[in-house]
């Protein structure tokens, strides 16, 4: 068969580099080109919420141009995800909601905000009161945009903790929940102008952001491990050295 | 959906499943894409595609002057944006035959399929709402109307991923027995640079960026309107060929 010439792995590398190049572009547009992460603040008068757009407009037009070129990618990732939790021993119901999840997740939780900045970027001239308007909608769209990624999180926990394929350890289940904890604690951003749990405060986007980095690290070093173990099998993965799978 | 294992035998591009409603489903397009043409002629911000360096008075303007052209055509858009959903979902039905070890690219196609119509009826909306009260205060008229144009121009990421994930796929197809031709492929990587550009809208009120503009708006649509020709054509092509492949499986099976 032709097919044996290519390496058989080679659509789940292809899916795993996608993952790496999507992030390698996506935290550098966010906190260099367009220099929206760390966020300005929520408690701003106007005045300095229009002046922030102005000093910003340049990185906010070129950096989300970038996100919308990009974006897409996101789906690539997800399939991966997806196809994890298909070479579980758990419905495909996990694999097929988390996708689903996900997939819309980058209208509300990205693509609004890059579309609302852009907007905001666009008329420096506009009606200060509109351009504050504009400023909330962006922010707290980003921010306040949770389920998806909580409900999103716990479906692929639970997969994992339920799964006897051995696909992902168990510490990395609860590593989901910690990222699903993020965003319970980001509600009440939708509340607070000041302070440790308002858009830009400690508990609400600094810790957040730590453990989100941490977990995209650790979860994109899983899905290679994936990879690499993968056997297309339907039964337990095995371990990278086969000699070894008797010392788990 | 079983889609681990059966990539293994060689007849799985017959595989038993029930085919005919598909048909019905392409036919379809030709009427949506009159709707669409129709549509897209209605909208008087399309014909020509309003400026951005518009003042707000003459955008408030605009939706007072337009009000009934902008609602027929925007709650037709409404009616039938999302009516390419079919075809999409034709796609992944197409790279779920072809000769891959995973669902990789399957799963990824279904995770662009909502994401256009779903940028595309944010734009909607605002445009409808810059029509519901055009009395409304013209700065507020014109930030709707930004919205709509913003939106509307810049939901090319998932068009874009959806071209590339498919022209990745059938590259990745087993060449001796493709179920879509290369030309396939190499035309929507084609498609998908054509849609670069209008990610930039932003950057310009006038010229050739600007949402008005050949890139952004000329370019950008007629690609996708090629698109639509050129993969309903194609997807056709393959689901005939399909249902001729199953109508001859099905006579060996007879006489075996």
């Amino acid at each position: 068969m032709s097919r044996a010439r290519h390496n058989p792995k080679r659509e789940l590398w292809l899916a795993w580099w996608t993952l790496v190049v999507f992030y390698n572009f996506f935290f550098p547009v966010f906190f260099v080109v367009t220099r929206v992460q760390p966020p300005p603040s929520p408690a701003w008068d106007i005045a300095r919420q229009v002046q922030w757009f102005r000093a910003h407009h340049f990185g906010i037009l070129v950096g989300f141009a970038v996100v919308f070129l990009i974006a897409g990618m996101t789906t690539m990732c997800n399939a991966l995800i997806a196809y994890s939790m298909r070479r579980m021993s758990v419905s495909p119901v996990f694999a097929y909601s988390y996708l689903v999840m996900y997939s819309l997740s980058a209208v509300p939780g990205l693509l609004l905000l890059c579309i609302a900045l852009t907007v905001g970027a666009l008329r420096p001239e506009r009606d200060p009161e509109l351009i504050g308007w504009i400023y909330d909608f962006a922010f707290l769209s980003f921010t306040g945009t949770m389920g998806v990624f909580l409900i999103g999180s716990l479906v692929w926990m639970l997969a994992i903790l339920t799964d006897k394929n051995r696909v992902f350890p168990k510490w990395f289940g609860y590593l989901n929940l910690c990222n699903a904890l993020t965003e319970v604690v980001v509600a009440p951003s939708w509340i607070f102008k000041r302070g440790v749990l308002a858009w830009n405060g400690q508990i609400a986007w600094w810790l957040d952001v730590v453990v989100f980095g941490f977990y995209t690290g650790v979860f994109i070093l899983m899905l290679r491990r994936l990879i690499q173990r993968e056997d297309f099998g339907t039964g337990p993965l095995p371990d990278l050295a086969p000699n070894k799978v008797a010392a788990l | 959906m079983s889609d681990r294992g059966d990539n293994e035998a060689p007849g799985r591009r017959v595989r038993l499943r029930r085919i005919d409603g598909e048909l019905i489903l392409l036919w379809t397009l030709p009427a949506v894409a009159i709707i669409w043409i129709a549509a897209f002629v209605l909208f008087p911000g399309f014909t020509p595609p309003m400026s951005p360096t518009m003042p707000a008075e003459q955008v408030a303007a605009f939706y007072r002057d337009n009000q009934w052209g902008v609602r027929y055509s925007m709650i037709l858009f409404n009616w039938f944006g999302v009516g390419l959903v079919p075809l999409l979902i034709l796609i992944v039905m197409q790279i779920r035959r072809m000769a891959h070890r995973t669902p990789i690219f399957a799963y990824a196609m279904l995770g662009c399929v909502a994401g256009g119509p779903t940028l595309f009826l944010v734009a909607n909306v605002c445009w409808l709402l810059a029509a519901f009260r055009p009395e409304r205060k013209p700065e507020l008229t014109q930030m709707f109307n930004d919205f709509g144009w913003i939106t509307f121009t810049t939901l090319v990421p998932f068009l874009i991923a959806q071209s590339v994930i498919l022209a990745l796929a059938i590259y990745f197809d087993e060449e001796s027995r493709p179920i879509f031709n290369r030309w396939v492929g190499h035309f929507n990587l084609l498609v998908a640079a054509a849609l670069v550009p209008a990610a930039f809208v932003g950057l310009a009120l006038a010229g050739p960026l600007a949402w008005d503009g050949a890139l952004s708006f000329w370019l950008k649509n007629i690609a996708i309107g090629v698109w639509i020709v050129v993969m309903g054509v194609a997807v056709g092509q393959a689901v005939y060929r399909e249902r001729a492949e199953y109508r001859q499986r099905g006579e060996e099976l007879v006489s075996a």
